[in-house]
């Protein structure tokens, strides 16, 4: 009969047969995972050129879009200064969050930005006025209705000014939420006002730290 | 721009102290407004009209909310089945 193989010959063939089995499958599988990524990358592209987009301007007068704030990070909360409680607590709030990111000099720079929904009384001097409680580096930006209205619809952020009172005051119920933008441009999450400052340093570092550039 | 300057983060602060005030008395009287008159005239001097609007709204809604926790939630009754 034809000659058998040591049985120590024997396992070396099974186990190069199954390695080679197990590397194949493994290929396959990052193959795969490989075409996912490409996919959701180029979804990615599409979403951070048409997203979030707008024509403001700051507090020293000039124009700002999002294409401005590309290369950095970006936590950005729509608000009021007529707010009567809400918008200074959220402020808050963001400030702190960056304060307590600023302390790891590991990671990226953090751009904390505010967007008026009420651009008729919030012009730039207004908004200097009232961020001036707040971090020192956060940029207020306000615009023309249209040009607020287009910020906001951007970011699917509700806006409804309230009838006017006899003093031609009024309060703007809007969604109260803080976003964060990646250095792509891209939106990466949203706070709500139960989440604290903490939680948002929290979440915002593990963005940073998960964070792939888009390729070019 | 329309008016008054938005209150500053002080002027925000009075008033908010000013209602937290007018809302104590009312917790500790049983919700009842006329034991808590004058600070209930402080606390409309001391925001602007809008807030002390706002506030009372809150008001409601948290003691709401507090039934709803402590009560549940009894529906309505319908006036007629569909």
């Amino acid at each position: 009969g034809a000659p058998r193989l040591p049985l120590r010959r024997r396992l070396a063939v099974a186990g190069a047969v199954a390695g080679a089995a197990a590397a194949g499958w493994l290929y396959l599988r990052h193959e795969k995972e490989r075409r996912r990524r490409a996919l959701r990358l180029e979804q990615l592209r599409r979403l951070a050129l048409g997203q979030g987009d707008f024509q403001l301007r700051d507090t020293g007068g000039a124009a700002r879009s999002k294409a401005d704030f590309l290369g950095r990070w970006v936590l950005l909360y729509f608000g009021f200064t007529h707010c009567p409680d809400v918008c200074p607590e959220e402020l808050q709030k963001l400030s702190r969050a960056v304060e307590l990111l600023e302390r790891d000099p590991a990671l990226p720079p953090l751009q904390p930005l505010f967007v008026t929904v009420d651009p008729e009384r919030d012009d730039a001097a207004a908004l200097a006025r009232y961020l001036r409680d707040f971090h020192p580096r956060l940029v207020g930006l306000t615009g023309t209705a249209e040009q607020v209205r287009a910020a906001a619809a951007a970011f699917r952020v509700y806006v409804s000014a309230g009838p006017r009172d006899a003093d031609g005051d009024y309060v703007v119920d809007h969604s109260v939420l803080t976003f964060l933008v990646d250095p792509d441009g891209i939106l990466r999450d949203c706070y709500g006002r139960s989440r604290t400052a903490e939680e948002v340093a929290r979440s915002v570092r593990a963005h940073m730290d998960a964070y792939e550039p888009l390729p070019a | 721009a329309a008016g008054m300057a938005a209150p500053t983060m002080e002027e925000r602060k009075a008033c908010w102290g000013a209602r937290d005030e007018f809302w104590q008395c009312l917790d500790s009287h049983g919700d009842d407004a006329t034991k808590c008159e004058k600070l209930r005239r402080a606390f409309e001097s001391r925001c602007p009209q809008q807030w002390v609007k706002h506030f009372d709204k809150r008001r409601d809604f948290l003691k709401y909310k507090k039934k709803l926790e402590t009560e549940g939630y009894h529906p309505p009754e319908a006036a007629g089945k569909s």
